[in-house]
Parts: C-alpha cells; structure tokens; sequence
C-alpha cells in the first residue's frame, strides 16, 4: 500500500507493515534529508531490506535530482540476488499501482565467474582462473594480435559488445545475475562488461561490498559513480574487518621465490622486446614522462592489474625518473626484492612501523620513498607495454608492488611485523605481514565521495563503536526493537552444569574434563526436546575439534545420536557445503539433525537457518578472537592510541557481535521461533549481555542469566510448546503486523515513536 | 470410541482365530527340518521340533506339543555365552514372554544348539517381515473399512471361503492401491546410533562382547554397503560369519579414530571407498546455491592479501596425530550421518533418485545452466517471502497439469464414428447458437393448444402415463430395513465371490483351473446356504416376490459360464 513518510509518497508492497518498519522508514528519510550518514540496527527478518529500496526508490523517483543512484552493497552472492528480487517485487508493485511503465534500471554485479557465458571460460571452477582466463582472451594487445592473425582466439561475446553494445543503452528493467547472463546470450554481448558498463547509468546497482571496499576493485569499478548516490552497506557488522582485509599484505619466502622468477621472466622479455621491437619501449618511456596517468590505449579490460587507492596529488605526478626506464624499474624491483630477501631471513621477531621500515631500507639499499609509491603503477605500465597475457602468473610480483605502494603511502597509522609460522619447528617459516590497523583509511574515499552511506545491518551494538572506528559522523544511530505478538525468541544463558561445575570456554578450564562433559550433556538434553534442526557454535575450529573427540571418546555423540543425526563443519568449504545441504536434507525429512559449527566461519557468517532449519542455537562460549596473535595487539594498542577504545571494550564488543550474529541466525521472522543458548557463565555480566543486540537483550530476563543445565531444559520445554501453538495473523494484527488504517492512528503513531532508540 | 475400539477388538480376535485354525489344519503334514532330542524345558525332559512354520517341543513320551511358537510370533533368540555351563537358548517372543530350552544332551549338548541357533537364524528373519507386516496390514485393513469387515463374516466366518482365499487377492490389490496413494509403505529408517548399540561389554575374562542383532547388521549392511559387499565375498567361503564380524569389530575401519596398523585389514579397501564416495559426493557439488559455501563469496581475495595467516600448504605433514585423528572423527561423523540419511532414502525413491542423479550430474556442468535457475529461482523466491506481510492471496492451488485438454472437459465419451468435437467446435457452434437466440423471434402462429400443452405435461409429470417406471422406486418402501440391509450384505458377499469367479476367466494354468471349480462349488455353498434361507424368510414375511430374483440371474450366468466352460475342456479332452 501506500504510506506518507513524512511527505514522502512510498509505495510497499505488501498488504500489512511492521510497526518497525515504519520507524525505520522514517529514520532512513531524515537520513537523506539531511545528506548524512547513517547508523541503523534492524533485527534480521522485520523486513530490512525492502523498507530500505522502498524508501530509496520512492525518495529517488520524488527527487530525482538530489539522489541520482542507489549503491547497494551485500556480502554475499546469495544476498545480492535476494536484494534484486527484492527490488523487482517493489517495481512490479509499482507499476501494478502506477500503471506506468517501469523507466528504473537496476542490476546486480557480480565477479566474471559468476556472470561470464563463455563457454570455454565460465566452466572453469575457480574465480582466479576465470579471470585469468577471460583477461586472455579480452586485452587489447590480445585483440589487436587477432587483427593480424585471426588464429588468435579472442572472446567472441566481448567483441560483440565491445562493437555494438556501448552505444545501445540496455534498456531499463531489473536485472539478477541470471537475467543479464539471459540476456548477454539473447544479443550475444559479454554481461560481465555489459553490466560494468552499466552500472554507470543504473538508477540502482547491486553489489559486494569488495567492488567498493576494495581499492584495487573499486578503482577500476566505481570510481566514476555519481556523488549524489545512496550507498547502502547491508549486514555491516564486519565491516570494518573488510577494510582491513583489502588493505593488508602477507608475503612469505614463496611469494619472493615466485616474485624472483617474475622478474627474469620481465627481464628476458624486455631484453628480448629491445632486440625487436625498441621503439615499444621507447613510446611507453615518453608516455610515462608526459606523465599520462593511464595510457590512451588501457581498455577497461587491460585494468585488470591494479593499484591500490593513492592520494589524488600523487596521481597527477608523473611517475619519477629513476624508475621509468623499463630496465631501470626491474633493477629497482630486483633491488628490493634482495632486501625483502634479506629481512626474512632473521630468526626473531620484529616489529615496526611504516617510517621505521622506509628509512631502514633507505639506509640498506638506498631506496627512496617516492619511487616506492609509484612501484604498482610502474609495474602495470610495464606488463601492459611486455603484453604478456596470462596475468595469473604475476601475482607475487604484482603483491609485491603493491606492498611497496601501500607502506610508502600510508606511513601513518599502519604498522607491519614479521612472524614466524612455527607449525614445524626446525624450519622457519618468516612471513612479513603488513597490516592495516586502521579500517577506515579504506573506507574514507566512499564516506568523503558519497553524500549519504547507510551502514545497517541486525547487530551492530554498541551503535557507538562503529562511527569511531570507522572515523565518521553519522546524523542519524538507531537501533529498533522488533515488536512481537509472542515472543517468539528465548535467549537463555546457561552457566553452569547440573554438578554446579561453570560452564565457560575461559582460556583456565576449557580443557577442563567437566566442562567439556557439562558442555556435551547440554547437546545431548536439547537434542532430546528440540524438533527438527539445532546448530550449534564453537570458539574456534580447533576447540571444536579437541571438544569433538572428548565427546567421541566419552559417547556423548552416539548417545546424541540416537536423536539426531550429526554434522560438523570442516575447514573445507566444499565438504561443509555437503554436510549442509544433508542438514537441511535431514531436517526437511523430519529425521532432526545437529550442526556443529564455528563461530567467525563461513556458516556462522552466510547461512540462515529459517524455520525448522534452526530451532535452536547454542553458543559454546565467548567467541573471543585469539588474542594472543601480535597483529591483534597491535590494532588493539593502536585503537587505544588513536580512538580510546579500551582494548577489552573492543575485545568484548567484537566476540559479543559474533555471538549475535550467530544467535540470530535461527530468526529470520515474526512466525519463526528459536531458542537461543549462550553456554558461557561469563555472558551473565553486564559488559557482556549490554553490549547484545537490544532486540536479544529485551527478552533477557533476570530468571534466565544463570541457569543448569536441567532448568535449561524446563524452561526450553515450556518455551517450545508455547510456541507449538497455531499462531495466526489475527494475533499479529494491531501488534506487531498493520494495517494501513491502524498505522494512521495517532495511538500507533506513537507507540511507534518508541521502537526507535537513538543511540 | 470404545464401542469401535472394542469391536476392532473382537474383529482381530475372530480372524486370528480363523487364521491360526487355518494353519493348525495346514500343519499337520508339516515339513520337520530338524529333531533336537533331550532339550529340557521347564525342568522337563523333552524333544525340540524345528518345523516350516513353527518351532515347537513336547515333553518325553507324549506325542503332543505342550510349546508351540510360529516362528512369525518371534522376536529374536538368545544364547548363553560360550564358557557357561548351562548350554541354553532363548526365545524371545513379540508378546515379552520368553521360553528357555536348555541343551541337556552332554557330548553333543553345545553342536545341537549351534545347530538350532543357525537354522533360526536363517528361518526367523524370513518369517518376520512378511507375517507381521501381513497382519498389521490385514488388521488395518479390516478396521478402516466396515465394509470389508462384514464381507468377511459373511464369508469367511460362515466358511464359504477361507480366510486365505478372502486374502489372497485382496491383499495385492490393496498394496496396488497403496503404491499409489502413499508410494509404498514408508520404509524404517536406521537409527544414527545403530553402532553405539552394539556397545562392547567386558566379559570379565578379558575379552570384549559385541552384541550382534540382524536388525543391527542389516543396518550396517544398508548404510556400509561396502560391508555388505566384502561379507558376500568372504562368508562363508573364506571365513565364518563370527570370524568376520570379529575382524570387523577389531578392524580400523570400525575404529577409525585409532590410525590404521595396515597389514591385512580386509576393510582398509572399504574405508577407501567410503573416502572416494566421499570425495565424489564434495565435488558433485550442493544443488541448493543458497547453502553452497562455494559461491557465496563474490570476490575472495587474491592470495597474499589480508589479514588472516597463510593456510600452509602442506598441512598434513605438520599436523599432529591428535589433530590428524580428530578431522578423521569429523570426517567420519558427517560420513555417517549422509550415509544414514541416504540410507533411508535410497529405497524409497530409488527411481527418481537415479533421475535426480542425472540431473544434478548435468546440473552441476556449468555450460547447462539452463536447468539451474528453476530451483535457484524458488530458493530465492522463498528466502525474500515474508508470509505474514502479504495480505490473503488466497490459498496455493496446484495447477492442473493436462496433457490433453480436450479429454479432460469432455470427459470420456465414446468413440462416435468420425465425429469427434473438438472444444474449439463446441465455441462456435455455442457462438452460433448464441448469435441465433439473439435474433430469435417466437412464431406465435403455429403454437400447441393450452389444453394439449397441460395433458402432455400430465403425461410427463410423477404417476402420469409416461413416469411409470417411478412406481418400481417405492421398493424401498415396501420393504423393511433389516431385510434390506441383509440384502446389501447377500448382494456384497455374492459379488465378492462372483469376483473371484470371473476373474479366474481365461483359465490359462492348472492352479486357475482348480480354483474355478473350487469358485463354483463356493457360490453354490453361499446360494444354499445364505441365499435359500434368505428367499424363505422373505417368502414367510410375504414380501413381494423376486427381490433375490436378480441375484440368482447372477449366480445362473456364472453356473451357464462354468458348464460352458466344463463342457468345452471335455470336448477338447476327448
């Protein structure tokens, strides 16, 4: 129906609206209004997604000169495509509604491998080799050899667009992953190039958070998006760990092996270019020393090589003499590979920062700051001018420029150190990690371009710690409740065991014999009177694994057995796919089964377990992340140092909205229901329980912070059939589900003021 | 309630009466498979009969059976372990009750009941399924439809056929009939903790005791059949069955925490394959893409970038044993659970599942992605569904799926020389005869007389010249319920019976042969002795006349098939 927010004519499509997401709604408008950024926590399954494209579109169609585009990040593939089938609900509502013709063009994109229609191509497995693959067949050198000598096989779908499909706009329509494979097939273009080179026109676009994130993707992809744009990052909670994922470097012995034999093949290639074809050589020279930032000949396609985000003055410098020369550059690079060679092979520990590394190597090898800068740039110039095709094979020294950039660049707040992998004692293993301490150097470009971003997502308590480690001033945090009929949520912290003995995964007890078993007997109890799924998380993988084998050895798992069919995650991503499509399998079949899982794991982070799938969830203690590792501790001290985070604030925040995320995995709805169980005494503390979601906290009661193992048990019980009971729509109406008639009452009006809780 | 309970009750008691009555007379020329002589029982010296059907005992010098178990009756045997004294076997019965026989016998005490216990052995499960899923069935059966329980006591319980007989086409068509209702009987599934059953216990003398069951071995044999496979292979010719459960029991292959000390462990090839087939179910792949961990990233990142450590590459030499045995546990228990879970499907939709296989095979190609979006579309379509949100859309229907639309508006009709209308002449020929009732004008002229009009509609009206057939509906009037009543049943039974009998026409094979005749002397047994009775009891209540006629027409058109038929076979005989 059709709702008036504040002046605003938004079209939903649906017949009833929660109460919150109305309030969302509103919040989200004075957001735009006022061309902030903003904060907003949802719980998953009130409908976050579509309230925000409603407001989005209708604020897009109302004022099409203030927000010209939508950028809708997601995290993950599934996601992406459930946002744009979203979408095409609401726009098929519209032009039900309008009778006008829907003029939006929205589209997904996504990497080659999920888009590419090559035949050849789209059926290797791995996205590395697809875009390595793809970059083969599509370079520009690659193309211009086909003019002359046809045998060259070049990829017919990207000729096809390369020739027609620019000057045709595609015309305007919703468009998923599938639709645009659908349609590159229908006119034959490529729908990876296709969609990358409409997303500068689309009204709205939908992608992972990496294509804006990441500098090395977002350059070649977004840099030209509009800055009157919406940017929405849906599921935020771990945003900033992407950050500092795109920004951090690893590079062992083997990286500088393979990079070593990158660069004699760059030799022997120029040396054998210079007997040939000199002149080659000699244009790029004059390019670089006009300072041409890109060549006139870089094809989108050619950018596959990429440069990490630089300072806008660096880019308009041309790139410095001493490394312009192509000789000259590979002996530069050679140069600091020997030092890098040489910093591995100390036997200790170091650790020290971005200046302290750039003046040690000035000191050792003389290199100097600035050429430093320009070494990814240099390194693309020179392999395009080399044409050398099969990009795949540089990426060490492709990583190794682009460390060489990255230290040199952001001296400030960044540190790296060395470590050494130990798993076999007698041989060093030294890896030079260069870690990014700081997210939101990453993130700045997108909150300094874009004049609203939207970070939102089901657990982002405390809302506070966000802006600040983020570094932005948001205009609107909010966290929203979820107004419920019945309460269809059941957090329970359990404490201790029926011996009286605590239940904690503290570092002191978890080896501890009668944790483990209290641990297992929770299992087995909740196996005995939870329906169809439970899955249950761990700390860490080799927690999981240790806890496994006690429980084996003990016959816990065969008595759990006897109830429910068990799967475990593994640490291979293929095989836990199979353990969980044979969860649901088992589930869907009435048979029940358990899913033993890993907090911070792929599970834990992108599957939901609707219904059935999950009536219970049990998180086996505080999924504090292991802090003994020297990169945590450095980010942790440099927190403390540039924002005053406490380190066990941060600490306890970071476990406390992974075990959210895990718990709220079971509830994806008003009508699903779940129990969630943190078997942890140590989630009975204020710090902790403050810093849960608030829509978790609200149903915690007083009664439920420390309980056994047996009253667990009643209390699941009683839980479970409550909730067993036929619920209706009639029991939602006026509750937790409205009409539009009761959201126009002044009463509810007000009611709904409340749901919203500025931070 | 109770009254049904109750009758239900006394239905499974009368049949079951009638059953064993059926198969005591069966019995008596019973086939003897083994006499074991001085087996004791309650104290009591006697002799051990190990007979087709049943295994029974009779105390010394009596020549009757004072223990009589049909071996369907039996739940299972136990045997005394092999160092007692007391050589004994257990019979454990579905009611609870046991009967021990103790071996007495000194020299041979221990080979008679090893030779006892293997012939149960095979006997036991044979007579299992069938008898109790044929009584359940039968039991069922009678209870859901009243009907059929009367038929039966009209023809079983007053001995116009016997039960087998009632049964014996019955019972297939009613499985016909379930195939395709409910696809079969749902087969049981294997509990996930059938291993943990077989629990060792310490016999005290340093040993371990497994507890074998055949519910526990087919079960492994339903979800290992790479154990099923190795048993056919080497038992009985290369090792005893005791040997190779031992062997199993002792083998990595059932400890597969402990790391394998090679040799010749016959399962270590087992355990491979159950790797490979592990192996090939990964790299199928998931069908559902909403849970394929796979695909879910959009872009990983490159290797060399981010935060977290370098996975080594050689992983399995650095590993420590502890964690190497801990991943095999893991493997092993999400191994199990699929093989479990696939287990309990794999009967029961064996066929389609071999279609699926295909398709996933395909499916999985990347180059098909035509056959993926379909489910990829409902998933999503599912995932983005908030059910309480949308208004009533009315409920789900399930689309008709015609093959030929024609067919279904139609109906059958009958083959009418060549012309067949096609629903698009039945449109026009509608359009047509709409467009001439448009422009229909009544031709007042030439209209009957009002006094013809109102006779003819006399005429057609109830009791008028032309409705006399109505008179013949006052039958029900006429006659009294329970006389009525005991017509339906006659009319039930006698169709029962005509059934059997025409539906032994084209007698092809000599059993249809025997049962034909057998059919014709029952239908004059159910004339004489229900029919007659009946007729006379209609004639003392001087009621009108032929009610039964119509009956006898049937049974005479079955006699005239029969003598037909009889005098046919003479012919051709001479």
């Amino acid at each position: 129906f059709r709702l008036n927010i504040e002046g605003l004519l938004v079209y939903f499509p649906y017949d009833y609206i929660y109460p919150e997401q109305y309030s969302y709604m509103l919040e989200l408008k004075r957001t735009l209004d006022a061309k902030g950024h903003g904060v907003l926590e949802m719980p998953s399954g009130t409908g976050k997604t579509i309230s925000l494209l409603s407001l989005i579109v209708a604020y897009q169609k109302a004022y099409p000169l203030e927000v010209t585009k939508l950028v809708y990040c997601s995290r993950t593939v599934p996601e992406i495509e459930k946002v744009v089938e979203e979408l095409r609900k609401l726009m098929d509502y519209y032009a039900k509604q309008t009778g006008v013709k829907n003029d939006f063009l929205a589209l997904a994109l996504s990497s080659r491998k999920n888009l590419c229609i090559h035949p050849e191509v789209s059926s290797l497995r791995f996205g590395k080799e697809v875009d390595g693959k793809c970059h083969s067949l599509t370079a520009s050198y690659i193309r211009a050899q086909h003019h002359s000598n046809p045998s060259q096989p070049v990829c017919q779908f990207f000729e096809e667009f390369d020739a027609v499909g620019r000057q045709v706009p595609i015309p305007p329509g919703i468009y998923n992953l599938d639709d645009l494979k659908d349609f590159g097939r229908r006119k034959g273009w490529c729908p990876y190039f296709l969609a990358r080179y409409a997303i500068l026109h689309a009204n709205i676009v939908v992608y992972s958070y990496h294509y804006l994130l990441d500098p090395k993707i977002a350059d070649l992809v977004s840099k030209e998006l509009a800055k009157k744009s919406v940017v929405v990052f849906d599921e935020a909670h771990n945003i900033d760990n992407v950050c500092i994922d795109s920004m951090s470097v690893n590079i062992t012995r083997r990286t500088l092996d393979r990079c070593q034999t990158n660069v004699e093949t760059l030799q022997n290639t120029i040396s054998r270019i210079k007997e040939t074809d000199a002149a080659k050589l000699r244009e790029e020279y004059r390019r670089l020393v006009e300072g041409l930032k890109e060549a006139n000949v870089a094809r989108e396609t050619d950018i596959y090589l990429s440069n990490p985000v630089l300072p806008d003055e660096i880019l308009q410098e041309a790139v410095p003499g001493s490394i312009r020369t192509a000789e000259h550059f590979v002996g530069f690079i050679k140069r600091f590979l020997e030092y890098l060679k040489a910093r591995l092979r100390i036997h200790h520990v170091v650790q020290e920062s971005a200046p302290q590394f750039l003046k040690d190597i000035y000191e050792k090898v003389c290199i100097d700051r600035k050429p430093l800068r320009f070494c990814a740039k240099r390194l693309r110039s020179l392999l395009r001018t080399l044409e050398i095709a099969d990009i795949a094979d540089f990426s060490a020294i492709t990583l190794i420029s682009h460390f060489a950039t990255l230290v040199s660049t952001y001296s400030k707040g960044n540190l790296y150190d060395y470590d050494f992998h130990q798993k076999t004692p007698t041989i060093a293993n030294p890896v030079l990690h260069f870690s990014c301490m700081d997210p939101s150097i990453a993130i700045k470009p997108v909150f300094g371009r874009f004049q609203s971003v939207i970070i939102t997502s089901g657990t982002l308590s405390p809302l506070d710690i966000y802006p600040r480690i983020l570094d932005f001033r948001p205009v609107t945090m909010a966290s929203f409740t979820m107004t419920l009929a019945r309460t269809c949520l059941c957090p329970l912290i359990v404490g201790r065991g029926n011996d009286q003995v605590a239940m904690t995964s503290k570092f002191e007890t978890r080896e501890d014999f009668a944790v483990i078993r209290n641990y297992g007997n929770l299992l087995l109890e909740m196996s005995a009177i939870v329906p169809d799924g439970i899955v249950a998380f761990f700390t860490s993988y080799i927690y999981m694994e240790n806890i496994v084998a006690s429980w084996y050895e003990q016959g816990i798992l065969e008595n759990i057995q006897r109830n429910k069919l068990i799967f475990i995650e593994t640490q291979d991503a293929a095989e836990t796919s199979m353990a969980l499509e044979k969860y649901q399998e088992a589930c869907e079949n009435g048979r029940g089964a358990i899913l033993l899982s890993v907090a911070r794991g792929k599970v834990s982070e992108g599957i939901d377990f609707v219904h059935h799938f999950g009536r219970a969830v049990i998180m086996f203690g505080v999924p504090y992340v292991y802090t003994q590792s020297r990169i945590l501790k450095a980010r942790l001290e440099y927190l403390r140092d540039q924002f005053q985070i406490r380190e066990n604030d941060f600490l306890t925040f970071d476990a406390m909205r992974h075990a959210a995320q895990c718990v709220g995995r079971a509830i994806r709805g008003k009508t699903d229901y779940g129990l969630m169980i943190f078997a942890d005494k140590r989630y009975a503390r204020a710090d902790k329980r403050g810093k849960l979601p608030r829509w978790i906290q609200e149903h915690l009661t007083d009664g439920s912070l420390n309980l056994t193992i047996d009253e667990t048990v009643q209390l699941s019980k009683h839980f479970l059939r409550q909730m067993a009971q036929p619920f209706r729509r009639e029991d939602q109406l006026g509750l937790s589900l409205l009409t539009l008639e009761q959201l126009q009452s002044e009463d509810m009006l007000q009611k709904i003021a409340q749901i919203a809780q500025q931070a | 309630m109770r009254k049904r309970a109750t009758v239900s009750g006394f239905t499974l008691f009368l049949w079951r009466i009638w059953e064993l009555l059926s198969l005591t007379v069966s019995s008596l020329s019973e086939e003897v498979l083994l006499v074991v002589k001085r087996v004791r029982q309650r104290k009591q010296d006697g002799t051990l009969y190990l007979m087709a059907e049943r295994i029974a005992w009779g105390p010394e010098g009596k020549d009757r059976f004072t223990v009589s178990h049909l071996y369907a009756d039996i739940r299972c045997q136990k045997i005394s372990p092999d160092g007692k004294a007391k050589i004994q076997l257990q019979l454990v019965l579905h009611t609870g009750e046991s009967t021990t026989f103790h071996f007495a016998n000194e020299s041979t005490a221990l080979k008679d009941r090893d030779a006892t216990k293997e012939l149960l052995q095979q006997l036991l499960p044979k007579f299992k399924k069938k008898a109790n899923k044929e009584l359940e069935e039968k039991n069922r059966m009678l209870q859901e439809d009243p009907v059929l329980f009367q038929l039966y006591k009209d023809l079983v319980v007053s001995q116009v056929i016997s039960a087998e007989e009632f049964w014996a086409n019955r019972l297939s068509l009613s499985s016909v009939e379930h195939s395709i209702s409910n696809n079969n009987k749902q087969e049981v599934g294997i509990s996930a903790a059938f291993l943990a059953d077989i629990r060792p216990q310490t016999d005290g003398c340093n040993g371990l005791r497994y507890n074998l069951t055949t519910d526990i071995i087919e079960s492994i044999f339903r979800t290992y059949p790479t154990v099923k496979q190795k048993y056919s292979e080497n038992v009985p010719h290369n090792m005893t069955e005791k040997e190779f459960w031992t062997r199993f029991f002792q083998s990595h292959y059932f400890h597969r925490d402990r790391i394998s000390t090679g040799l010749q462990d016959i399962f270590s090839e087992c355990a491979k394959q159950d790797e490979k087939g592990l192996k090939s179910m990964v790299t199928q792949g998931v069908k559902n893409p909403m849970v394929d961990l796979l695909s879910l990233e959009d872009k990983t990142l490159d290797e060399g970038y981010g935060t977290a450590t370098v996975p080594t590459t050689s992983n399995s030499s650095n590993k420590s044993l502890r964690e190497n045995s801990n991943s095999a546990i893991i493997k092993r228990f999400n191994h199990h659970s699929a093989m479990v879970l696939a287990a309990g499907l794999r009967r029961a939709d064996a066929p389609s599942d071999q279609a699926s296989e295909t398709s996933s095979t395909d499916g999985n190609s990347r180059d098909s992605d035509f056959f993926q979006p379909p489910l990829k579309k409902v998933k999503l379509q599912e995932a983005i569904e908030y059910d309480d949100l949308q208004g009533d859309s009315g409920r789900k229907t399930i689309s008709l799926n015609l093959k030929k639309s024609d067919r279904y508006s139609h109906g059958p009709t009958p083959l009418q020389s060549q012309h067949y209308t096609t629903s698009q002449d039945i449109i026009t020929s509608i359009s047509i005869i709409q467009h001439e009732m448009r422009s229909y004008k009544p031709r007042l002229t030439q209209v009957m007389s009002s006094s013809a009009a109102s006779s003819a509609i006399i005429a057609l009206s109830p009791g008028g010249v032309l409705m006399q057939g109505g008179a013949q509906q006052t039958i029900n009037q006429l006659v009294p319920t329970d006389v009525q009543s005991e017509l339906k049943h006659l009319y039930m039974a006698a169709g029962e019976l005509l059934r059997h009998f025409w539906s032994c026409f084209p007698v092809s094979t000599p059993f249809l042969e025997e049962k034909v005749v057998k059919m014709k002397s029952n239908l004059e047994k159910f004339q004489v002795t229900k029919l007659r009775p009946f007729q006379e009891k209609i004639q003392r209540q001087y009621l009108s006349t032929n009610l039964t006629g119509h009956l006898e027409e049937m049974l005479q058109a079955a006699y005239n098939k029969f003598q037909a038929w009889q005098t046919r076979r003479m012919m051709r005989k001479t």
